[in-house]
């Protein structure tokens, strides 16, 4: 048991030696490096995938800058819209109020006119029948300068206290 | 030497062993019986026959007043038969894995030879060598595999284990040396493996430096021839430990001559298969996981 059999130390490297080639070449070389691969392509899906949701966390930030900066759009042309809407109307509601106020300034203005007219007539009116009166009252041939005048100054005593009373 | 068949070892050959024994095994008898079919031998028996491999003999070679016998043995046929056993389950696998590609996931068989594989790559290799570990690992696996089949073969009924003899164990322990030393030389170079063997550390006094020198180198060369020594003798004891024990429990019944200790004797001798199996595998990675240590260790040294 103990003692050395030379012969079969020398077998023992040569059968170690031998089995080492054909396994390195013909096993554990085709195992490795097939192992090497797989580990290798798996590394790089890992990778990609990664990389691809890196990706994706980005675009859907992206999107949602996106879509955050429409509704701040869509909310500033609303409030655009309401401005403008609210600007109209005032000016309508001004220009109504001008217009209304342009007619009622004619209305009166035609008011005024028409109430000096009707004065001015009332008065010649009075003129004429203060005159027929006193024609009427006196049939006597009077100054007709002189009647001119009394008549006038009546008058004017009358359209006086006329305007003191208006 | 009395000859007794190895059908012996097997209860249902008792009766025929009886007719085919010269003598009945004795107490005393016993020891030689268990050597006899531990040692090396130029003959097989198994399963009640004898084949004589003297045939075979060859001339042994001269180097010098050295002659070597490479005749073949027992041992011998049973490490060829290891050696074709092993491509034959190994390049079949290789060419499944290969066959897969690396678009399709590994199965069945093919994937635990795999893992195994890629077990020693790195925990074993990578984790003890390191950088550059890769380029070793076909030598580790094939360190591993080889002794392994050496082990296991041992507890098949053939029952010849060539790592039970330490010509063998020997060998691969010298194959595990010379690869450590290659390993370190090529790693460190000439300065820096000269270091492994004349090693002086640093700040000792110039004229001190001989004398440490003479006292170190001398510890520094038994380190280095200690450890494939005590790989050679590890291997070597567990697998003959094992198998004495069980020869010597089987051989009991025989001495004995009696039912109940054949019954007890198979009860504890297959207990200690199981533990046998177990220690066949841990040798063999123990083995294996040793010289990636030690060429690790060279290759980091100082």
């Amino acid at each position: 048991m103990f003692d050395i059999n030379l012969g079969l130390t020398v077998w023992t490297s040569f059968v170690f030696f031998a089995l080492l080639f054909i396994l390195w070449k013909y096993a554990w070389g085709p195992v490795l490096s097939a192992v090497e691969a797989r580990e290798n392509r798996i590394q790089d899906t890992l990778d990609k995938a990664a990389g691809e949701r890196e990706e994706a966390a980005k675009l859907l930030a992206e999107h949602r800058e996106q879509m955050a900066d429409a509704r701040r759009r869509a909310q500033q042309l609303i409030a655009e819209g309401r401005e403008a809407g609210e600007k109209l109307r005032q000016e309508i509601e001004e220009k109504a109020r001008a217009e209304g106020q342009a007619l009622i300034e004619r209305a009166r203005e035609a008011i005024e006119r028409e109430k000096e007219g009707a004065i001015q007539a009332l008065r010649q009116e009075a003129v004429d029948l203060a005159l027929a009166a006193t024609a009427k009252l006196l049939r006597e041939n009077l100054d007709e300068e002189r009647d001119r005048e009394l008549v006038m100054g009546y008058i004017e005593d009358l359209s006086k206290r006329a305007g003191a009373r208006a | 030497m009395r000859r007794i068949s190895l059908v012996q070892e097997h209860l249902e050959g008792a009766a025929q062993g009886a007719e085919e024994a010269h003598e009945a095994l004795t107490m005393e008898g016993l020891p030689e019986w268990i050597s006899h079919h531990i040692e090396d031998a130029r003959e097989i028996e198994f399963a009640g026959g004898h084949w004589s491999l003297e045939s075979l003999a060859l001339d042994p070679i001269q180097l010098g007043s050295l002659a070597i016998d490479i005749s073949p043995t027992r041992q011998l046929v049973v490490m060829l038969l290891v050696a074709i056993i092993l491509p034959l389950i190994f390049i079949p696998v290789a060419r499944i894995i290969g066959s897969k590609g690396v678009e399709k996931a590994p199965s069945g068989f093919a994937n635990a030879m795999e893992s195994l594989i890629i077990y020693f790559r790195d925990e074993v290799v990578r984790t003890n060598i390191g950088h550059g570990a890769d380029a070793y690992t076909p030598f580790i696996l094939t360190l591993f595999f080889f002794i392994l089949g050496m082990n296991l073969i041992g507890l098949t009924p053939l029952g010849i284990t060539p790592t039970a003899n330490l010509s063998v164990t020997a060998a691969l322990a010298l194959i595990s040396f010379v690869v450590t030393e290659v390993a370190g030389f090529r790693a460190l170079g000439p300065r820096g493996y000269a270091k492994t063997i004349f090693y002086l550390p640093s700040g000792v006094p110039t004229l001190m430096k001989p004398i440490m020198l003479a006292i170190l180198t001398p510890v520094e060369f038994l380190g280095k021839l200690t450890k494939p020594f005590a790989l050679a003798v590890r291997l070597l004891a567990n697998m003959t430990a094992g198998h004495t024990l069980i020869l010597a429990i089987m051989g009991m019944i025989f001495v004995m001559q009696s039912y109940f200790m054949g019954v007890a004797s198979v009860t504890m001798a297959s207990i200690l298969m199981i533990l046998e199996l177990f220690v066949a595998c841990l040798q063999a990675y123990i083995f294996a996981m040793l010289t990636s240590v030690f060429i690790g260790l060279i290759r980091h040294a100082h």
